[in-house]
């Protein structure tokens, strides 16, 4: 997956339509807009940052589930098997974006898994389908003729917390350090 | 620069108070278990008496231990799945069958010494030793793995958690032998010579302990910029009072000084001493765990 932050408007569509299509409880999220303010009026910056589940190629989550049921799917694709997860939340203490959550009402965790239902049937995840400024790319990295791979190769792209060697797989166009480290307002 | 955080989602906590509570019973069962060797598996007769008090504590705690995992987990009643669904490279899993087989074990070493069958207490006892050492020390793993988390991630933590586990340990052995001895034993008498040796161990374990939370403090103090944060929150942020002032001032300094300055040193104290560490070991777990996890990840 590819988020292209230059085009975000920060409408949190996303995350409305991934409620929607995924019967998310209230009170959780599987993905959500992280908004920061840079800067001090007048000259400030308000930025975006669409959270989602990085879909790691070498994930944490599923070397500590001790019951297999975060698994790697082989397109690579990090999904919770909803009738093995045990609900111990090892993979919610591991996890270094704080993705996962336990829902409500089944008391088993749950996570974005880029709607691998729809990827099956050949269709987008719902994020990158309502989009409406088309920020969100998703296809085959693999596949050299893709869209996502062209824009990969043509940007300088980021991740989140790559000192981490989860090797994330969601990749951002222009995004900010700065961004990812303000966990709370602060002044210098 | 300065910035402003407008919106942001912080899912609910991972590990809980429940968690604190299990390790902090699997610490005091091991603590107990490797005292109650210190006659039966190794020969030193002076202990002989912790023997069979260390091994009934050490299977009580370690049965009740894994309640508390089953009221922590969502869906209980799939518990069994952790038998059946094996991943060796999740801490869990080895924990698993460690919690099934470290309590038999202590049963059968415990029958063994009832019985006064010196020999088969002895290999039991030995056996047990590192099963003790693994079922606390894979709780640490357990931490150790969680990498984002700056507090956890580091390889001090199954020996930290051990050392703290042997500190609990003596000091409920103390507390409980004074108890045993005061009301239950046939003289009423207190036996004071033991207690004072077992008081001696405890201040230098203490002093061990300290050493190793100093370690991790200091290096997390210039370590990256989550590391830093968690050792401020420790230092001087929300987790303060209970980290510095109750963990590490009351729980070990002020008991280590009643216990090591020969002025001080006699049963009322003793018993203070004891009561402070296995408190402050409970607010060791405690701030570990909830601790850890409270800086947000993203």
């Amino acid at each position: 997956m590819l988020i292209d932050l230059r085009k975000c408007i920060g409408c949190n569509t996303c995350a409305v339509v991934c409620k929607s299509e995924n019967n998310v409880p209230l009170g959780v999220w599987r993905n959500w807009v992280k908004r920061v303010e840079k800067g001090t009026y007048p000259h400030a910056k308000e930025y975006s940052l669409p959270v989602v589940c990085n879909n790691c190629a070498k994930p944490i989550c599923v070397t500590v589930c001790p019951v297999k049921a975060s698994i790697q799917r082989s397109d690579g694709i990090v999904y919770v098997d909803p009738h093995r997860c045990i609900g111990c939340r090892y993979c919610m203490a591991a996890c270094p974006y704080g993705v996962r959550y336990i829902n409500p009402l089944t008391k088993i965790v749950e996570k974005c898994f880029w709607c691998h239902h729809r990827v099956d049937a050949g269709l987008e995840p719902a994020c990158v389908l309502a989009c409406p400024t088309g920020a969100i790319l998703f296809g085959d990295c693999n596949d050299p003729e893709s869209e996502i791979a062209k824009a990969l190769a043509e940007n300088a792209v980021q991740v989140i917390k790559a000192e981490l060697g989860t090797d994330p797989r969601t990749y951002y166009i222009g995004l900010d350090q700065e961004v990812i480290d303000t966990k709370e307002s602060k002044k210098e | 620069m300065d910035s402003q955080l407008l919106y942001n989602i912080v899912h609910q906590e991972a590990f809980g108070i429940f968690i604190a509570v299990y390790f902090y019973l699997t610490g005091l069962s091991a603590g107990s278990f490797i005292l109650s060797t210190l006659a039966y598996g190794f020969g030193m007769e002076q202990y002989k008496s912790l023997g069979k008090v260390g091994v009934i504590l050490a299977t009580v705690l370690l049965i009740i231990a894994p309640l508390f995992l089953l009221l922590h987990i969502g869906v209980p009643h799939r518990a069994w799945h952790l038998f059946v669904y094996l991943n060796f490279e999740s801490p869990i899993t080895w924990g698993s069958f460690l919690l099934i087989i470290y309590p038999i074990n202590c049963i059968v070493y415990g029958y063994f010494m009832f019985k006064e069958q010196k020999k088969l207490t002895r290999i039991f006892g030995l056996i047990g030793i590192p099963l003790a050492v693994s079922v606390h020390g894979y709780t640490g793993f357990i931490l150790a793995f969680g990498k984002a988390r700056a507090l956890w991630n580091t390889a001090l933590m199954p020996i930290l958690f051990l050392v703290s586990a042997i500190v609990s340990g003596i000091a409920l052995m103390i507390l409980v032998c004074i108890v045993k001895d005061r009301f239950f034993s046939a003289q009423k008498k207190i036996n004071y010579p033991l207690l004072e040796n077992l008081g001696k161990m405890l201040a230098w374990v203490i002093v061990f302990d300290l050493f190793l939370v100093g370690c991790d403090i200091l290096v997390l103090l210039v370590s990256h910029s989550d590391a830093q944060d968690v050792a401020h929150l420790l230092l001087s942020g929300n987790f303060f009072p209970l980290f510095l002032i109750v963990e590490n001032l009351l729980g070990k300094i002020v008991p280590f000084t009643l216990l090591i300055v020969p002025r001080f040193r006699n049963l009322v104290t003793m018993i203070i001493a004891s009561l402070l560490v296995v408190i402050g070991i409970f607010v060791m777990r405690y701030v570990v765990v909830v601790g850890g996890e409270s800086i947000p990840l993203i």
